[in-house]
Formats: C-alpha cells, sequence, structure tokens
C-alpha cells in the first residue's frame, strides 16, 4: 500500500463519518458543517488522484458556496443553538434500513466490478489538468455544456418568478393605477436589515415573523 | 509571447451540425428571445411579444424539422456524437414541436383576461398581496420562456446520444416543469404543493439516474449508448455493474414516464398542476421519455434485450393494471386522466418491448395519436368551469351532455379514443402495438393489455353515461367558449378521428421513419 | 539586458518539488512570520498614515516612532479576559475565528515572492508551492475563510452578530463571483493558471501591428486589461470587508457585526484575519496584474541584473505596500456605502461588466488565434464603447430631469412632524436610487 493509497483511504473514511454525521447529530448547522467536511475530504481525495481543477472547484463551489448558502438558508429561517429534538423522523429504523441496503448493493456491486481494476496515478499525471478538463469539455461534451448553462438560464428565470414581489411596482402603465385606496407600495429591495424594517413597519405584530421571514427567503 | 501560451490554442474547435441541431436551437433560442423580452419590453406589451415569440419558434422548429425529414434519408449523428438526428427522432421530435404549439394555445388562453397561470407567483396564497396583484391585472409572462426551455430539453432527451446528454436534457425539461407546475391560478396551495412533490421525486429520480449512468460508465468506460452496446457484446452482460446500472437507469427513466411503481407522482402532479401545463406534461413530456426509452433500450441496451425483458415484462403488466384499477375509484376528472395516462404509458412499454421495426413504428404512431387526443380531452376540461374555476370533481358533470351536447360530445369521443374504441385513433394504436408485441411473442402481455384495456373502458365509459344520462345538476358548470381553447379541442377531435378512420398515411409515416432504426 | 538571462532566472512549474524538506519547512515559517510582522507594521502604519491624513500625530510614543504600539496592543489584547456568553455554541464559537485565520494565511502561498534563488546550494524558487491551478486556491481559501464570519455570528448568540455575519457571507460570496471573473482575462492571456507561470507571462509584451507599425501591448496586466484590474481593485475592497465596504461590522448599525461577542485572543484573531487578507489581496493583486516579483520598466533599462537574485523580493514588498498604502488611504477618505448600494454595485455593476470584458477579450484573443489583424477592430470597438458611455450618461441626464419634478412632488408630501414626533421619511424614492418608486407619505407609515 503506497502513501497516495493510506491517504485516499483516510479521506474516504473522513467522508464517510462526515457524512454519517450530517444525519445523526441533533443541531442543524452542525449538520451543515459536517456536510462541509464531507465536501472537503471529497476534495482532498480528487487532490490525491491528481484532479487538481477539479478538487479546488469542489472546494470553490461546493464547500464555498453551496453550503454558505444552505448555512444562510438555515440561519435565516431559524437556527437554534443546540439539540433539536424535532429534528427526527419517526421512519428513522426504515430510512436506516433502506440505506443500509442500497450502500450494501452499491459497494458490494462497485466492488466485484472494480475488484480487478487498477490505474496507476503515476501514469496519468495531467489527465485532471485544467487542459484535458477544458478540451475535453468543449469538445466531446460541447453540446451537453451549452445545454447546462441553458439549464442555469432557466433555473434563474424560475427563481425570479418565484421570488420577485415587485413585478407589481407602480410603473407608468394606466393599468396599474391603484386599485384600492389602501394599496401598499412594493416592496423595496434592499437589505435584510431594511426588510426586516420594512415588514415590521407594515405588518401587526402577530403575523410579523411569518411576513419577515418570507420577504428574507426571497434574498437568498 | 510564451509558450505556455501557443500551448493553450491547440484546443481544436468542435463540429457541430447546425443545421441539423437546427430545432432545438430555434427553440432554445426563442426562450432566450423571450427572456430579453421579458427584460427590455415594456410590461404592457410583453404578453403579445411573448405569444408570438414562442408560437414563432415552435413553427419553425416544427417546419426545420419537417425539412430534415424530407430532405436526405437522417440517419447522423450530430454535435461531436451528442445527438443522433435520424427518422425516429425526427418524428418524435416534430410529435413534440405539434404538441407543444397546441398547448400553447391553452397556456396562452386569456379568459375574460384571466390566465390559467397565477398573477405573481412570490405572493402568499390568500394574502393580501395576493389578493392585490390579481386585481392589479398583473401576468407572470415569464412562463413562455420557461415552457420554452422545456420543449427544448424534451426535443434534445429523445436525441440524445450519450447518457450525460441525456440527463442534461432531463433536467433542462424537467426543472421549469417543476417550477411551473406550482403556477396555477386557482387552488394555489394545491398546486405548490403538486410543484414541491414533483420537484422532490423528480430530484430523487434522477439521483438514480446519475447513479445508473455512473455504473454504466464503470462498465463500459464511455456514456455513449452505442460503446455501451458495444461493451455488452464483447464482455457479455452478467457483470453486476452493468446490470445494477441498467436497473437504476431504467428507474430513472420510468419515473419520467410514470410507470408503476414509480407512478405516484403523476395523479398529484396532474391534478395539481394549470391544466394548460397538465396537457402539456400529460402530451410533450410523455413522448420525450417515451423517445428516451426507446432510444435507451433500442440502441444502448439492444444486445441486452434478454436481461432487462423479464423486468420491463413486470413493468409494463403492472403498469396497465395499475392505471386501469385505480382510474375507477377516481372522482377527479383530472386525477382519472392522470390514471388513464399511467395505463397508456404501459400499453407504450408493450411497443418498446418488441424491440423490432414494427414496435418502434408502432409506438410512434401510439405516441402521436395519444398526445393529440390527451390535449384535446385537457383542453375541454378547461373549457368547463365553476365559479371557483375548473369544475374537477365528476359529479359536476352530471348531465353536461344535456346542457352542452357538443362539448359533451367531443369529450366523450376523447374518453372513447382512449378506451380504444375503433374508428378512433386509440384503437388503430393500439392495434398495432399489440400487433408487434404479439411478433415479438409477448402474447400474455398483449391479453394483459385486452383485459386492462376493457377495465379501463369501463370508467371512460362511466363518465359518459354520466354525462348523458344523469339529470343536469342546477348550479352546474357553465362552458366558456373561446378561441384559442376551442382550436386546440378541435384539432385534437380531428387528428383523433383521422388517425382513426384513415390511419394508413400516419402509419407509412412512421413505418418510414422507424425503418432505419435508431442511429448509432 | 538579454532575454534569456531574464527567462532562465524566472520559475516555472518545473522549478517546484525538488526541494529538500528543510528548505520547505524554512519558506513556510518565513512565510508565517512574514505575514505576522507584516501585520504589526500595517497596523502602525494605518495608525501612523490616518493619523497624518486627518492632521494628528498618532501612536509615536511606544518606541521610535512609536513603532511598538501594535506589538503592545496586540499583548494587552490577548491577556484581556476571554469572555465566553452564555448559551453560545461552544465549539463553532472556538472554531469560527481559526476557520477566519488560517485560510488568509494558506493562501499567501502560492505567491511568488522572487525568482530562482541558491539557498544552501539548492536552486529553489522563492515560493512556497505553486500548482498548475494555484489562482483558484486563494479563491478558495477566501470561500473557505467566510465560515469564519459566518459562523461567528451564527454561533454568538446575538442578532448584531448574526446579521454581522449574514452580512459578510453574503457580500464576500458576492464579490467573489466578480474575482473569479476578473481573474478569466488574465488566464486567457497568460494561458496558465499558475501563479509563477503568470508572472513569467507579463515578463514582455506582445507585439502587433496597427496601421502598419509595429507596436508592443504593455507587459503588465494591469495596463493591458485595465477593466480587469479595475473591477479587482473592487472587490479586493469588497472581499476585505474594508472601508468603503466594511458592512459587515459597520460600527453604526451592528455595533462590531460578527465578532461584537468576541473577546481576547480570539478577538484578535479576527483582528489578525482582516490584516493578512489585505496583504494576501494586495500580494495577489500584484502578482496577477503588477507583473509579480519583477522590477518595472524604468528599472531593467538601465539595470540589467534588476531581475536577478534576491533583488526581487524587493520590488515585490515595494508592490504590496503600494496596495496597503492604497487600502490606508481609502479608509481614510472614504464613507461607507449602504449594503443596497454595495450589493448594487457588486452584482449589477462588476458581474455584468467583466462578463462583457471577458467576451470581448475572448473574441480579441480568437481572432489573434486565427492570424485575423486584431488592432482595426480594437479601435472601432473602443470607439463604440466610447459612444456607448457618452449615450448612457446623456440618458441618464435626460431620464434624470424627467424625474426630478416627482420626487420633489414626494418630498412635499411628507409630514416630518408626523403623530407629534420629527419622523424621517421611512421610505423615499433615492433611497433606492431612483426617482420612480412611490414614496408612502407618513400618514399611511403611522396607520400599519
Amino acid at each position: 500500500m503506497t502513501a497516495a493509497d493510506l491517504v485516499i483511504v483516510l479521506l474516504g473514511v473522513v467522508a464517510v463519518g462526515a457524512g454519517v454525521l450530517v444525519v445523526a447529530t441533533r443541531q442543524l448547522v452542525h449538520a451543515a458543517l459536517w456536510l462541509v467536511v464531507s465536501f472537503g475530504a471529497l476534495a482532498g481525495s480528487y487532490l490525491v488522484l491528481t484532479a487538481e481543477f477539479v478538487a479546488w472547484v469542489q472546494v470553490l463551489i461546493y464547500v464555498g458556496a453551496v453550503v454558505v448558502l444552505l448555512l444562510f438558508g438555515i440561519m435565516l429561517t431559524r437556527a437554534p443553538i443546540g439539540r433539536s429534538e424535532d429534528l427526527d423522523s419517526g421512519n428513522r429504523i426504515v430510512a436506516l434500513v433502506v440505506a443500509v441496503a442500497t450502500a450494501g448493493v452499491l459497494v458490494t456491486t462497485l466492488v466485484r466490478g472494480f475488484r480487478s481494476a487498477y490505474v496507476p496515478i503515476k501514469d496519468r499525471v495531467g489527465s485532471g489538468s485544467s487542459h484535458t478538463l477544458g478540451g475535453s469539455l468543449f469538445q466531446t461534451w460541447v453540446l451537453p455544456f451549452e445545454a447546462l448553462s441553458v439549464l442555469l438560464l432557466a433555473a434563474l428565470i424560475g427563481a425570479i418568478v418565484l421570488s420577485r414581489t415587485d413585478i407589481g411596482g407602480a410603473g407608468p402603465e394606466p393599468e396599474e393605477e391603484e386599485p384600492e385606496p389602501r394599496r401598499r407600495p412594493a416592496a423595496p429591495r434592499g437589505t435584510v436589515a431594511r426588510r426586516l424594517g420594512t415588514a415590521r413597519r407594515r405588518a401587526t405584530p402577530d403575523d410579523e415573523d411569518t411576513i419577515v421571514l418570507s420577504r428574507v427567503d426571497e434574498e437568498i | 509571447m510564451t509558450p505556455v501560451y501557443m500551448a493553450a490554442g491547440d484546443i481544436p474547435t468542435p463540429h457541430i451540425e447546425y443545421g441539423r441541431l437546427a430545432p432545438v436551437l430555434i427553440v432554445l433560442g426563442a426562450a432566450c428571445v423571450g427572456v430579453l423580452v421579458e427584460a427590455l419590453a415594456p410590461r404592457a406589451q410583453r404578453y403579445g411579444l411573448q405569444v408570438l415569440v414562442s408560437v414563432v419558434g415552435l413553427v419553425a422548429a416544427f417546419a426545420w424539422t419537417i425539412a430534415l425529414g424530407i430532405g436526405d434519408q437522417p440517419h447522423h449523428v450530430a454535435a461531436m456524437g451528442a445527438v443522433g438526428v435520424d427518422g425516429p427522432t425526427l418524428f418524435i421530435q416534430g410529435t413534440i414541436l405539434v404538441l407543444a404549439l397546441m398547448s400553447m394555445l391553452l397556456i396562452a388562453e386569456r379568459r375574460h383576461e384571466d390566465s390559467p397561470f397565477t398573477a405573481q407567483a412570490s405572493t402568499v396564497p390568500g394574502s393580501p398581496e395576493e389578493r392585490e396583484s390579481l386585481v392589479a391585472g398583473l401576468v407572470q409572462t415569464e412562463i413562455y420562456p420557461l415552457v420554452l426551455f422545456a420543449v427544448g430539453g424534451m426535443l434534445i432527451f429523445p436525441a440524445a446520444n450519450d447518457l450525460l446528454t441525456m440527463f442534461v436534457a432531463l433536467e433542462v425539461m424537467s426543472l421549469p416543469l417543476y417550477l411551473l407546475c406550482g403556477l396555477a391560478r386557482r387552488r394555489r396551495l394545491l398546486s405548490q404543493e403538486a410543484a414541491v412533490k414533483y420537484f422532490l421525486l423528480g430530484a430523487f429520480s434522477s439521483a438514480f439516474f446519475l447513479y445508473g449512468t455512473a455504473m454504466l460508465y464503470g462498465f463500459a468506460g464511455s456514456v455513449r449508448l452505442s460503446e455501451i452496446a458495444a461493451a455488452i457484446s464483447k464482455q457479455g452482460g452478467d457483470e453486476p455493474l452493468l446490470l445494477a446500472g441498467v436497473a437504476l437507469l431504467s428507474v430513472g427513466l420510468l419515473f419520467k414516464m410514470g410507470a408503476a411503481p414509480f407512478q405516484a407522482w403523476k395523479p398529484d402532479v396532474y391534478q395539481g398542476a394549470p391544466t394548460a401545463l397538465t396537457a402539456l406534461m400529460a402530451s410533450c413530456t410523455l413522448v420525450a421519455a417515451v423517445g428516451g426509452v426507446l432510444r435507451v433500450f433500442y440502441v444502448g441496451l439492444e444486445t441486452l434485450r434478454w436481461d432487462w425483458r423479464p423486468m420491463m415484462w413486470a413493468v409494463a403488466i403492472l403498469t396497465m393494471l395499475v392505471g386501469a384499477i385505480v382510474a375507477i375509484t377516481q372522482t377527479d376528472v383530472k386525477r382519472m386522466l392522470a390514471y388513464s395516462s399511467i395505463a397508456h404509458g404501459g400499453f407504450l412499454l408493450t411497443g418498446v418491448i418488441a424491440t423490432n421495426k414494427a414496435g418502434l413504428s408502432s409506438t410512434l404512431f401510439y405516441l402521436a395519436a395519444y398526445g393529440f387526443t390527451t390535449v384535446g380531452a385537457f383542453a375541454v376540461i378547461t373549457m368547463v368551469r365553476d365559479a371557483g374555476g375548473e369544475a374537477g370533481h365528476l359529479s359536476r358533470w352530471a348531465g353536461l351532455g344535456k346542457r352542452q351536447p357538443l362539448v359533451a360530445g367531443t369529450f366523450a369521443f376523447f374518453l372513447l379514443a382512449f378506451a380504444g374504441i375503433p374508428l378512433t385513433s386509440g384503437f388503430t394504436g393500439k392495434f398495432a402495438v399489440f400487433q408487434a408485441a404479439m411478433a415479438g411473442g409477448a402474447m400474455p402481455l398483449v391479453i394483459v393489455g385486452v383485459v386492462s384495456s376493457a377495465i379501463a373502458a369501463f370508467f371512460y365509459v362511466r363518465v359518459i353515461v354520466l354525462m348523458f344520462f344523469s339529470e343536469p345538476l342546477a348550479d352546474g358548470p357553465t362552458v366558456s367558449f373561446s378561441p384559442a381553447t376551442a382550436t386546440a379541442v378541435a384539432v385534437g377531435a380531428f387528428v383523433t378521428l383521422v388517425l382513426g378512420v384513415i390511419p394508413a398515411p400516419a402509419l407509412h409515416l412512421a413505418q418510414s421513419a422507424a425503418n432505419q432504426l435508431f442511429v448509432r | 539586458m538579454s532575454e534569456t538571462h531574464v527567462l532562465a532566472e524566472g520559475a516555472t512549474l518545473n522549478s517546484f518539488g525538488h526541494d529538500p524538506w528543510w528548505i520547505i519547512g524554512l519558506k513556510a515559517l518565513v512565510v508565517f512570520v512574514f505575514l505576522l510582522l507584516t501585520v504589526l507594521i500595517t497596523v502602525w502604519a494605518e495608525r501612523r498614515i490616518i493619523g497624518r491624513m486627518q492632521l494628528r500625530p498618532g501612536p509615536n510614543r511606544a518606541g521610535p516612532f512609536g513603532i511598538l504600539q501594535a506589538l503592545f496592543d496586540g499583548i494587552k489584547g490577548a491577556l484581556k479576559e476571554d469572555i465566553v456568553p452564555r448559551g453560545v455554541d461552544k465549539v463553532v464559537f472556538f472554531l469560527a475565528p481559526i476557520l477566519a485565520a488560517a485560510p488568509a494565511m494558506v493562501s499567501f502561498s502560492v505567491i511568488p515572492w522572487g525568482g530562482v534563488v541558491s539557498i544552501g546550494g539548492h536552486k529553489t524558487p522563492l515560493q512556497l508551492a505553486d500548482l498548475p491551478v494555484a489562482v483558484l486556491l486563494p479563491l478558495a481559501m477566501a470561500s473557505i475563510g467566510v465560515y469564519g464570519f459566518v459562523l461567528a455570528g451564527w454561533s454568538s448568540m446575538s442578532p448584531y452578530a448574526l446579521l454581522g455575519g449574514l452580512r459578510s457571507s453574503a457580500q464576500v460570496i458576492s464579490y467573489e463571483i466578480a474575482m473569479g471573473l476578473s481573474f478569466v482575462a488574465v488566464f486567457l492571456f497568460s494561458g496558465t493558471l499558475s501563479t509563477s507561470e503568470i508572472v513569467a507571462a507579463q515578463a514582455h509584451g506582445t507585439a502587433f501591428k496597427v496601421a502598419g507599425m509595429t507596436l508592443h501591448t504593455p507587459s503588465w496586466y494591469a495596463v493591458l486589461l485595465l477593466p480587469s484590474f479595475i473591477i479587482y481593485i473592487f472587490t479586493m475592497m469588497g472581499e476585505s470587508g474594508r472601508i468603503p465596504f466594511d458592512l459587515p461590522e459597520g460600527e453604526g448599525e451592528l455595533v462590531a457585526g460578527y465578532h461584537t461577542e468576541y473577546s481576547s485572543l480570539k478577538f484578535m484573531m479576527f483582528y489578525l484575519a482582516e490584516y493578512v487578507n489585505m496583504t494576501t489581496l494586495s500580494a495577489l493583486c500584484t502578482t496577477l496584474f503588477l507583473g509579480g516579483y519583477r522590477a518595472p520598466w524604468p528599472i531593467t533599462w538601465f539595470w540589467s541584473g534588476a531581475n536577478s537574485g534576491w533583488w526581487p523580493v524587493l520590488w515585490f514588498l515595494i508592490k504590496i505596500w503600494m496596495f496597503t498604502f492604497f487600502f490606508i488611504w481609502l479608509r481614510a477618505a472614504l464613507p461607507r456605502v449602504r449594503y443596497d448600494q454595495l450589493m448594487k454595485l457588486g452584482w449589477k455593476v462588476l458581474i455584468p461588466v467583466s462578463l462583457g470584458w471577458i467576451l470581448f477579450v475572448s473574441v480579441v484573443r480568437a481572432l489573434r488565434n486565427e492570424h485575423h489583424d486584431v488592432g482595426p477592430i480594437m479601435i472601432v470597438a473602443a470607439i463604440i464603447v466610447v459612444l456607448l458611455l457618452i449615450a448612457s450618461f446623456l440618458w441618464e441626464r435626460v431620464s434624470a430631469s424627467e424625474a426630478q419634478p416627482e420626487e420633489a412632488e414626494a418630498a412635499a408630501e411628507q409630514d416630518p412632524m408626523a403623530g407629534g414626533f420629527p419622523v424621517p421619511p421611512l421610505d423615499a424614492p433615492h433611497y433606492h436610487g431612483v426617482g420612480n418608486g412611490r414614496a408612502p407619505n407618513s400618514a399611511e407609515a403611522t396607520r400599519a
């Protein structure tokens, strides 16, 4: 067993262990943090496999953006410090059985499929470089790549559709003249704090929380 | 200038056959134009411009598809092998485009200035903001580019020649649909629930698809369907990686089709989504999904057919029976049609299982026939309205035939087509599919198919009886006519009739499209 | 100065990976000590320079010119009582300062501070490590650093800290996109993501012809890719979280932002992180845009040895300190922006401009790769850009003059003494930067 083998095994243990903790921990924010550890260990595995570009992009995108936004969402809605007792599902035994069974099947399949396959890393140095990756992205996979950008555009439009509240903002068109005397102004775009302020001003104390959340959610 | 820089220039430009990809590119281009319209045009003109852009895009793409089909013998791979342009694909793409155009008539409908989509998606259902946005007459015109994005994905999906392209196409087609499902104008909570359900289950099935892809890649060293087929014939078919990969991939594909046991999303989503969108999903998405299934099983896994056939037999039988039997207990029209759509998915699978030219051509014909009928049927549903929107509950339809014989008659005609009564397209389609399955040696499947058709016919006829032979309700639903919907209904009914009475030209078209099978 | 001579001095990717362990250890130690010392000096310099700019002496008692002030402050800060508020999530509370400080230091490892030198008989580049994708490392580290802020804000059980943490994470993520985009043009021109090779690529300009004349493009990307450089400067300010973009810790609104509840050594860690970050960002900018450790051109004219031996370290330090001074100068000169202005600048100006610029650069690059003459195209493009700028400026003027009466009207509606108390308007059009939003009058505000 070479040093690289050892490192990749250790990283695998970390990734899997952190993954288990994501599901097992009773603290919401800690779950997100264990997810970060898991992603980080995965990035480490990529590094060992000499796929440097993929490794750093993994850190940049998954660790740096996706989970941060996840945390962002948790913190803006609810992020209690300490244990939350309601995080457990009544189906957890069933879920455990299903998960273990799935993992068993997949691991068996992979082990049986790849037991004899062995690719020495030394021969493949450079196969994970940005040059190779770019070459294959913009040669063989150019159509899926472009289709993915279309997908992202569609997702972007979708997010706007779901979140924008100010499309009814006072505009020059006559149809948008004030329909009733008590019409409220469209929510202004602004900081979270300003949102809090806006919502508070517009709401009675009872429904304050819900309105605050619905306003703040849109920022994400 | 450093030597490093010179080295960067050695990635050659990929070769893209723009002409052969044009239908897809036109639709996606029109979607992008729609986004620009949304950004730049004044609000009052957006609706008109968006409808114009969408219709022109779809028509142009359809025209180009026809030109491709009659030009040369289409049998090529394009875009560095990512997509195949061949007879069956063009037939499927053409069908999707026509059906999308028909659905677009429903989507663009503004009955009394009342669009089927919500005025402002971001408002909380029941909130004062929602009321304000309704009163202000706002419209969410972003739906048109989103529909076009989805249609673009549907066009790529059956054409995809490798699993990666297929996955991306799957997402391009699904993501806008997840969103659009939640944008109904009435019963918004139901609609949002449908969207969340569809999204969660869809994401789950995408994961299955990806996992299967990864395993097949592990087996064959490539995600290209032709190379997977080559690897299967070289290495034999009893590798656990291959079998697990095929199983997971099939789960992902069958979910999109709504085949049992992955059908759970279909009734909820079809019921909750705006009916215009349900029409799109029931026709175009089903056509695209079956197209993808056909390509995967005819090209990639064809050499493995003795292994997957038993599984597909089971799925097809289960799908037909579940669709037909559960539909009997339904009381909501849209839910009932959803189960009917599940059952039809089963009939389509019998054509897939045949794995021969007859199976392919009959499946293609069935897809087209079913697509037109289903869009027409959902169009009728949008016309029958109560005070609170569409009259969903079946009891509201009682006696409709006495008050509105034309509308009820058309609906009855569509139902008969679903049931597969002679002189409708449904009969021809089923006949062709069962014939192919019989030729392929799947006699038990055919028997189950005929039995479940008979079960299904029971509840279709029950609705017809309800409409024509019970007393009309005093406060029964009204029928609201409008040119666009009426056109969709008329086209649907006309095609259903023509394909039932003189099916030869369409059958011939499907046969010639299927003549060379899929390109590898 | 012969070209071969200069190239022999510059490090490339091949120069790495041959060092004995003690040189690597030495380099790591030097980087660490250098960063700590730089922080001390920067803190002192900042207070002195700002003092000068505000016509007061600044700290001048401890040591000559008060240079020990920062050290004493540091010792005092570390020895203070370490307060841990009740109810905090202790593990995360401890982890956050480390997560903020460590990545900032790690980033520095890919910065080249000199060419190849000889240490103890070993030829070695003056750079801790280099990767084929080295520039991604500072970006990745910056995004890990965000965790420090956001977790500090969350774990300290204080709404001020939470809002500060959220603000900082949103700010850093937004500006990181524009920052990454500003690098793309550099990558396109240098053809590499390795820092040492980017420095090497800036050694000489490329020759191109305009109207029959052979011209040399400037070798520094700061000149050649000026828009990228400017965008980087903006994003650098945003990433560092300093004035004018120090919203996360805007003391007027949020006390001290995410580190409100921190004290003693943990607080010092945040302090350290901020200043190390500043140094790292300056060093990154030097490397990518200002030719790295290479001597500036007037010097290389009359002194051919300027790029050999240990001299490059001097040029590198001078360039870094120019940026540090720039940071301090801005802090003395500028007020803080509002948070929505910050976000608007990031998302609506920097990112679109970056994208447009990348498009332009890659078109030029592609044309040149296919051996087209880009000179006339560039001139036409420049003219179009200038015309567009003028048009947009005129458009702004016209629309502003149209909007003015409306604003005046809205201002007239407001009752400054609504309800018997002096109230500032809660929502006025100029808060949004445009004149089309309708200002609610204060009667409506009091009703709600």
